[in-house]
């Protein structure tokens, strides 16, 4: 087990160095919207469903993470919560809704089943995890995770979103002394 | 109306179709049928004005390994029971009449059927696949059913 632990970083009070005006870097505050502004896929297909469902309603609260409004369609997601068991006959069609979602985007697999097969591993019709269809960034272990648990992956995605550069690295400018006199 | 009233009335009516009739407490009668005698035996139970068996449950499917059983599961508003009619089918050939004129529910029971147990409904009006993919090789429920890798194109 990797010891390794994200964290989620936030806009702390020392970044504001007069009221409205933020001082920071390109790639934290972009990074710091693209984390909170995700939009999960309404892929529920057992039980875990029933769970990812009441992480969505007051009790635990799904929008404290800003990820609270899931999208009936592909096109209007980045984030597809595959909960449940992935079955042979389904995998094709994950894999062409998977490939219509819009870029950036990522895929957390969450509970036994959607992780490796779980009960039911080497099923006549079960896939082994959605992992063998499409490339996942997070997993979630239970049978079903409980919402705390689907949170603690979330807030894991979203510090593996923040690790993400918006501003490319620049090639080493030449040595050239400045102009005296220039600020 | 009591068990042992249906019962009898059941074997009074239909003694030349149903054989080994008996009451299952407490609210089933099952009994056999001959598999060239089901269809026109389901149109006489939906029929009769007594009986009323209007209502199809379900259709399982059993692998008894010497052969399949077609289980009919049906039911009486007018009574309040059930009766369950198992038709016995021989392993090589496991044929029997469609039902889905008679019990209109009987349509996507039978394609389950077929496509787990394999057997095959005779005048089905589209007997194809219904929970497995259409090119699933075998019918996974039977006893002698070995996991195939080309069933398992995700691996």
């Amino acid at each position: 087990m990797s010891e390794r632990v994200r964290t989620v970083r936030y806009p702390k009070l020392e970044h504001f160095s007069e009221p409205n005006v933020i001082t920071t870097t390109a790639d934290f505050i972009f990074s710091w919207a693209r984390s909170h502004s995700v939009f999960p896929f309404t892929y529920g297909l057992a039980c875990c469903a029933i769970e990812m469902l009441s992480s969505g309603f007051a009790r635990y609260d799904i929008s404290r993470y800003g990820m609270e409004v899931f999208r009936p369609t592909p096109r209007q997601c980045d984030l597809m919560i595959v909960a449940g068991t992935v079955n042979e006959k389904m995998a094709p069609v994950l894999k062409r809704l998977y490939d219509q979602m819009s870029e950036p985007k990522w895929v957390v697999s969450m509970g036994a089943c959607a992780t490796s097969g779980g009960p039911f591993y080497d099923g006549y019709n079960v896939v082994n995890g959605v992992d063998k269809v499409v490339p996942v960034d997070v997993y979630i272990p239970g049978c079903p995770p409980r919402p705390e648990a689907l949170f603690q992956g979330l807030l894991e995605l979203q510090g593996k979103i923040q690790e993400f550069k918006f501003v490319p690295e620049k090639p080493a400018a030449p040595a050239t002394a400045a102009p005296a006199g220039e600020a | 109306m009591s068990m042992d009233a249906i019962s009898e009335l059941l074997v009074e009516r239909f003694a030349a179709d149903l054989t080994d009739v008996r009451i299952q407490e407490p609210d089933t009668v099952v009994a056999r049928v001959a598999r060239e005698k089901l269809k026109a035996l389901a149109a006489r139970l939906k029929a009769d004005p007594d009986a009323g068996y209007e209502t199809l449950n379900w259709i399982a499917g059993v692998d008894r390994e010497t052969g399949f059983e077609s289980v009919y599961h049906v039911y009486s508003w007018k009574t309040n029971t059930y009766l369950e009619l198992h038709v016995a089918l021989p392993r090589e050939a496991p044929e029997v009449d469609t039902v889905t004129g008679v019990w209109p529910a009987a349509d996507w029971h039978e394609r389950e059927s077929w496509d787990m147990v394999g057997i095959v409904y005779a005048g089905h009006p589209d007997l194809r696949r219904i929970l497995l993919k259409d090119d699933f090789v075998g019918h996974p429920l039977r006893k002698d059913y070995v996991d195939l890798a080309e069933n398992h194109p995700h691996v």
